[in-house]
């Protein structure tokens, strides 16, 4: 039904956001006019709106938080102001471009140096480079930024050609400059998030470790959303004070850093449009508080119960609110449904055949040894899979089956041995790349995409399998990749969740769950999958759809699977490995598996569940 | 190098750690437990050093004040952790630092309100008045038994966590939450018991500072900052991180000011960043909680 | 003068013959000339019977209580310049009915004591609010910055607080007027002072706060105790602005062998950094100055540690004793609000009634006319004696009390913290017209 609505829409309805943004910034100085706003106030709140923008895509997209970003809204308005005072250059879009870049290059820096560490303590990293800008600001460097005076006296400047140009001095001309500055920073903002790129960011969000393993450079990814959110903050800093004519020392402020995040979550993070109007109601209040009678004088008292009255009652901001309010009225949703019409079309490919056996090792382990101080968890384990097979890895708990089977996957490193995909060595790949080879893991505890539909849930992988580890590819709309569209049709089609495509995955019933665990695998195409208990918690008429699944999964691919259910083993497996204490102690057909005594013996003080 | 000053320096920088100590100790105490970053945490001290002087204009007892500073906040923390904060256990880290936030503008500014911005005195008491003559060193004696009282508290701080089972569920809180809700643990309960003890602990931090600071609306703000870099260097959530984390934090003041004193609180950050840089979980920190 | 009365001259008769032709031709061009002759916000700004002031005062953050005195010495100066009474009364070219008979209507806004929202305030006031002045402001950085607001916009700024060289010096604007006594003015009245009571041949050490006014105090104090006194500057101690704990500080000064402490820290950091000396027996070892004492030290600290520190002020309330001028200001403002004003009270006020005079003497609101009424020098009796602004750099000349705290068994009543030992006539302490590096722009 989304569908339909979207396509409906068409190229229209492609282009809403945009002409909505054209609208409203048209009519909002008049508006605004309306509650005794001013061209100065509404100039301010767009430069918060860009700075925001970076940072939604950042924070609200790829989940980071920063408590830095003051440092490139200071060091872009610094250097902008810098070059137009000393004369470098008299044209402030040139300056402004420069600032941009300078903020940027920083980024890069001090990004690469910051998301060595996540959570929390990457917040903390964040926020002592952003102090320590602030006393380089203050200190070493006052010479050239004014200490805590500050830069004044950025010289008039205009933009324009002939006679037709804007004076940047003025609050109504800058506003004009701002709004169209604000509007392509929208577009390209939208195009960002729209493209597989911010995909993978909103997959890093939901659940970083595992785009990590479906076959994405998460850090790359991170690192490109870390500098973008610096290059709007050196546009948003450059451009305070250009209008200003005056670049302040609170540029640097921690609590320039703080006030962003608190409009941006007060306005909605992850909508773009959040930060704005999260600046709106920041700075509008913070004006008009001041001036009521009683008020006045403990505006920022009231302010601040304002504030945690909107953080407490709109648990996605003012603008999550909206949406929420908006759905429960309109009906479902139209927000987050990306899918396009081919996902439907797509249908169940006729069950392939198995192919043959072509008795090349595909997947060897040499040694591989796993100690965690002084326990061997795998002990010296040696395997050979061949091209097709499907092979079972059984052992009681604590056999060492999942530590093994990490490391298989690149997602723990071994204490020694070696292992080998395709013949190379991938024993310290990673799991990023021993993905891309085509090795991948499905996990024994869901790790979903939780907010995310299915669809978009196997987007995820399905971009890494199709554009490599790192797509930096922000432009183009990623719904509109035939190729991508197939693939994920494909191997929702592959895991029965076909018509389940527009529902969040955190929706989804607990076998759902587990088969778009297994999707996510198989979209990235391997040509070998590590299946760690994919029956786990399962029902039994479950567990027997998911062995058929697994049965017409299978055609073309190695399987390696972990199970506890025997049914499972015996039914899915062409050969069995046994691991007991770390110890592989048998190998062979399942038949001989069965008959092996010391496989018996192994499990009688854990008995073969049945 | 002037040797006596460094010995000097070091010496300072215990006690100033000391001080850091006592401060941070709320804040991880409430983080490591409850995972929320309290960031009215330095309101918290404000308002404790307040009722610490209102305590003692009216009763002029040292340990009047001390002990309302503490009551005081034990009070706060239950009303605003019943109020506020329990609503938000289950949100992202980042609501909470809103929330909090926001928290803290109004407690500063109700203050202010109330109080005015002018300073208000909460004199040294009289058994701590003077300056002691350590050979070495001529040193105000307050600050040297704000050594013993923090010595003190630390070691009370460390039998509830360590001897009781309060202690024994929080700790468990800070290596894993989810294994303290299985255990059908009051968690209820002792969410607002811990909630109000780091309140407290910031209360009485508060109260202890007021002779040596200026007590003023804002007093707070470069202690919640300095509080969070105690305890990332630290660890956050780990009791001897923030013991260690305060004491270096201390030195690390103390000694640049021999060197180069206008840098000495950059240098607090650039040790901050270095800590995070290679060694992430902080000194004493527990790997993998973030 | 000949231009604009040519110009005026071409506009009558412009209109009267566009008068003629038609109603709606008289509009368009009544605005073309009106465009063509404005400066700042005149005359668009006095079309009413009010004219508008905007105040710009810190309430929250490090100067809020500063800024609370300050914000209350406007409010008194507006409530006598539009209804009478106080020093206007004294003043003949003041009516008590207002401005040029136009009542003056202010807001005012907190800058938080940052420089940010201090210019996003003064752009409002005066692109909404059409402010014929502007004032307030409690930092330098804050002052700098609203002095090029005022002169990129054209709008008078009476610069509240702000002790730095440079509000007068380097950033000196053609529309900003200090009266402030600067860095340079208050070591120089100083120096004299503590010569006679501290003697010859001392060794001083600084704390300095690492900003720009710590730097500009800490030059000129140094530069005058060496010169004038003989004294030698052992140590200069910076420090980061906003420390809670100097002790580490404190310790480097109380090691440095000298016998004059001399704190440059302003506000709260200046209650905090005395405190901590006394605690570590600086005081004891050395006698302490304050070149700028802040506006509520005396009573946040406490006389026990106060007494005996010499410092100087912008004003000092005792002055009511031997000043009528300042009698009648203190009395005013004690009668309002119950207690004695503080400096920064009697800058609002001061400056607001000179402002307003010489608005009165140009007879006019146009800016221009009214920087070359001040511009001329006029002197004016006020609290602190005779006041006149420099022509050359808009420093106010004024008077430079000195003062010494009190023991607190010579106190009177609990606000009586400082004896003044010294008021220093401004000639003698304004740096010369040659020397500040003010080069003032256009009108």
């Amino acid at each position: 039904m989304i569908v339909e609505k979207l396509s409906a829409r068409g190229p229209l309805g492609r282009w809403l956001p945009e002409a909505a943004a054209v609208v409203g910034l048209l009519i909002f100085p008049s508006v605004f006019a309306l509650i005794g706003g001013t061209a100065d106030m509404a100039d301010r709140i767009l430069i918060w709106g860009i700075f925001g923008l970076g940072f939604d895509i950042l924070f609200g997209f790829t989940g980071l938080l920063s408590f830095g970003q003051a440092a490139f809204f200071g060091s872009g308005g610094f250097m902008t102001a810098y070059l137009l005072i000393a004369g470098v250059t008299d044209n402030a879009m040139v300056a402004l471009l420069i600032g941009t870049a300078f903020a940027a290059i920083l980024g890069v820096i001090i990004g690469a140096l910051s998301l060595r560490r996540s959570g929390i303590y990457f917040a903390m990293l964040t926020l002592a480079f952003g102090e320590m800008f602030y006393f380089l600001d203050i200190s070493p460097l006052k010479e050239y930024t004014g200490g805590e005076n500050g830069l004044s006296g950025v010289p008039a400047t205009h933009v324009g050609i002939g006679k037709w140009f804007v004076e940047l001095h003025t609050p109504e001309g800058m506003y004009w400059v701002i709004a169209i500055l604000f509007l392509i920073g929208f577009w390209l903002a939208r195009r960002i998030v729209n493209s597989s790129f911010g995909a993978v960011l909103l997959s890093i969000r939901e659940n970083g470790e595992r785009a990590r393993t479906l076959g994405h450079d998460i850090q790359k990814y991170k690192l490109a959303a870390f500098v973008i959110a610096a290059t709007y903050a050196g546009v948003a800093g450059s451009l305070f004070g250009l209008f200003q004519g005056y670049m302040p020392p609170d540029g640097f402020y921690l609590e320039t850093s703080g006030q962003l995040v608190v409009q941006t979550i007060m306005g909605g993070a992850g909508t773009l449009v959040g930060p704005t109007v999260g600046a709106l109601v920041w700075i509008y209040l913070r004006t008009a508080l001041q001036q009521l009678p009683l008020v006045g004088p403990v505006w920022k008292m009231v302010l601040g119960i304002i504030f945690v009255l909107i953080v407490t009652l709109f648990r996605r901001g003012i603008c999550g609110g909206i949406a929420i309010l908006w759905e429960r009225l309109v009906g479902s949703g139209v927000a987050g449904a990306t899918a396009p019409a081919v996902a439907v079309a797509a249908t169940d490919k006729s069950p392939r055949t198995r192919a043959p056996l072509t008795g090349k090792v595909i997947l060897e382990a040499k040694d591989l040894t796993k100690r965690y101080g002084g326990l061997t968890a795998v002990d010296k384990v040696s395997f050979q899979v061949v091209e097709g097979e499907i092979r079972a890895l059984i052992g009681p708990n604590g056999a060492g089956k999942t530590t093994f089977f990490n490391m298989l996957a690149g997602a723990i490193p071994p204490t020694g041995g070696e292992m080998f995909f395709r013949g190379e060595r991938i024993t310290s790949a990673g799991s990023t790349a021993i993905c891309q080879r085509g090795l991948v893991k499905s996990f024994q505890i869901n790790q979903l995409f939780p907010s995310l539909t299915v669809w978009d849930n196997v987007r995820i992988p399905a971009i890494a399998r199709t554009y490599g580890k790192f797509h930096p590819s922000m432009l183009r709309d990623v719904g509109n990749s035939e190729e991508l569209n197939a693939l994920i049709a494909q191997s929702l089609a592959a895991v029965h969740l076909s018509d389940r495509a527009h529902a969040p995955a955190r929706e989804l019933a607990y076998g759902e769950k587990r088969r778009l665990e297994i999707g996510l695998a198989l979209a990235t195409k391997p040509s070998t999958l590590l299946l760690d208990e994919p029956t786990a918690g399962m029902s039994p008429s479950e567990r027997q759809d998911t062995i058929r699944l697994l049965k017409s999964v299978a055609a073309g691919v190695t399987i390696v699977i972990v199970e506890h259910d025997m049914d499972v083993v015996f039914g899915l497996a062409d050969r069995i490995t046994v691991l007991f204490n770390g110890r592989k102690i048998a190998e062979g057909p399942p038949d001989a598996i069965k008959a092996n005594p010391e496989v018996r013996a192994a499990y009688l003080g854990n008995p073969v569940q049945k | 190098m002037n040797w006596s000053l460094l010995w000097a320096q070091l010496f300072n920088g215990l006690t100033l750690g000391a001080l850091l100590v006592l401060v941070a100790m709320g804040l991880t105490i409430i983080f490591g437990a409850l995972g929320v970053i309290n960031f009215a945490h330095g309101a918290f001290y404000m308002v404790g050093a307040y009722a610490g002087y209102v305590a003692y204009a009216a009763t002029h007892s040292f340990v009047l004040a001390v002990i309302a500073g503490a009551a005081a906040l034990l009070l706060v923390g239950i009303v605003i952790e019943r109020g506020l904060i329990r609503y938000y256990y289950r949100r992202p880290h980042e609501d909470q630092i809103l929330a909090t936030f926001g928290l803290g503008i109004i407690l500063v500014e109700a203050v202010r309100a109330w109080f005015g911005g002018i300073s208000q005195r909460l004199p040294v008491p009289t058994w701590g008045t003077g300056a002691v003559n350590l050979g070495f060193l001529y040193y105000p004696t307050y600050r040297i038994e704000v050594l013993g009282i923090v010595a003190v508290t630390l070691v009370v701080l460390y039998l509830v966590l360590y001897r009781t089972r309060l202690g024994l569920i929080v700790r468990a809180g800070i290596e894993d939450q989810l294994m303290v809700n299985v255990l059908g643990i009051n968690v209820n309960r002792t969410f607002l018991v811990v909630f109000g003890l780091g309140s407290m602990a910031a209360g009485f931090a508060g109260v202890i500072n007021a002779p040596i600071v200026t007590v003023v609306p804002d007093m707070g703000e470069l202690v919640l900052v300095q509080s969070f870099v105690v305890i990332v260097i630290g660890g956050v959530g780990s009791f001897w991180g923030a013991l260690i984390g305060g004491l270096i934090a201390g030195e690390i003041i103390s000694l640049t000011a021999i060197v180069q004193p206008a840098y000495s609180e950059v240098m607090l950050f650039a040790a901050m960043a270095i800590v995070l840089i290679l060694r992430p979980q902080g000194l004493f920190g527990v790997q993998g909680r973030q | 003068m000949s231009r604009e009365s040519r110009k005026g001259l071409n506009r009558r008769s412009l209109l009267k013959s566009a008068a003629a032709v038609g109603a709606f031709p008289l509009v368009n061009i009544s605005r073309s000339w009106a465009a063509e002759e404005t400066i700042g916000n005149y005359p668009a700004g006095v079309k009413g019977d009010s004219v508008f002031v905007g105040v710009i005062v810190p309430l929250t953050g490090a100067y809020s209580a500063e800024g609370a005195d300050h914000l209350k010495g406007f409010q008194l100066a507006f409530e006598h310049l539009n209804n009478g009474g106080g020093l206007v009364s004294k003043i003949p070219t003041l009516s008590g009915k207002g401005v040029l008979g136009k009542k003056i209507v202010y807001k005012w806004a907190d800058n938080q004591t940052k420089p940010g929202p201090a210019v996003q305030a003064a752009t409002a006031f005066i692109t909404n609010d059409k402010a014929m002045m502007i004032s307030g402001c409690s930092s330098s950085a804050t002052a700098i910055a609203l002095e090029k607001v005022a002169q990129r916009y054209r709008v008078i700024n009476m610069v509240g607080g702000s002790g730095a060289n440079e509000t007068t010096g380097k950033d000196c604007q053609r529309y900003a007027f200090r009266s402030q006594p600067s860095a340079y003015m208050a070591a120089k009245a100083l120096a004299p002072a503590i010569g006679k009571e501290l003697g010859k041949n001392r060794k001083a050490v600084y704390l300095v706060p690492d900003y720009a006014y710590g730097h500009s105090v800490f030059d000129s104090t140094s530069k005058f105790t060496e010169q004038q006194l003989g004294w030698k500057t052992v140590g200069q101690q910076l420090c980061p602005v906003g420390t809670a704990d100097y002790s580490s500080f404190l310790l480097n000064i109380a090691n440095s062998g000298a016998d004059v402490f001399v704190n440059v820290a302003f506000g709260a950091d200046s209650v905090a950094s005395t405190k901590q000396a006394k605690q570590f027996g600086v005081l004891d070892k050395m006698k302490m100055i304050v070149p700028n004492l802040s506006a509520f030290q005396g009573k946040e600290v406490g006389a026990e540690i106060m007494q005996g520190v010499y410092g100087t002020l912008d004003f000092w309330w005792t002055q009511a004793e031997t000043i009528p001028e300042a009698k009648i200001f203190v009395d005013a403002f004690e009668a309002k609000y119950k207690y004695k004003p503080r400096w920064l009270a009697h800058i609002a006020y001061t400056q607001m009634l000179v402002w307003a005079d010489a608005v009165e003497r140009a007879k006019t609101f146009n800016p221009v006319s009214v920087i070359k009424a001040l511009e001329a020098e006029h002197k004016l009796k006020m609290p602190l004696g005779e006041v006149y602004y420099r022509a050359c750099d808009h420093q106010q000349v004024r008077a430079v009390p000195v003062v010494v705290g009190k023991k607190p068994s010579e106190m009177r009543n609990p606000e009586d913290v400082y004896k003044i030992v010294g008021l220093t006539p401004g000639p003698d302490v304004v740096p010369p017209c040659d020397s500040t590096g003010c080069k003032l722009p256009s009108y």
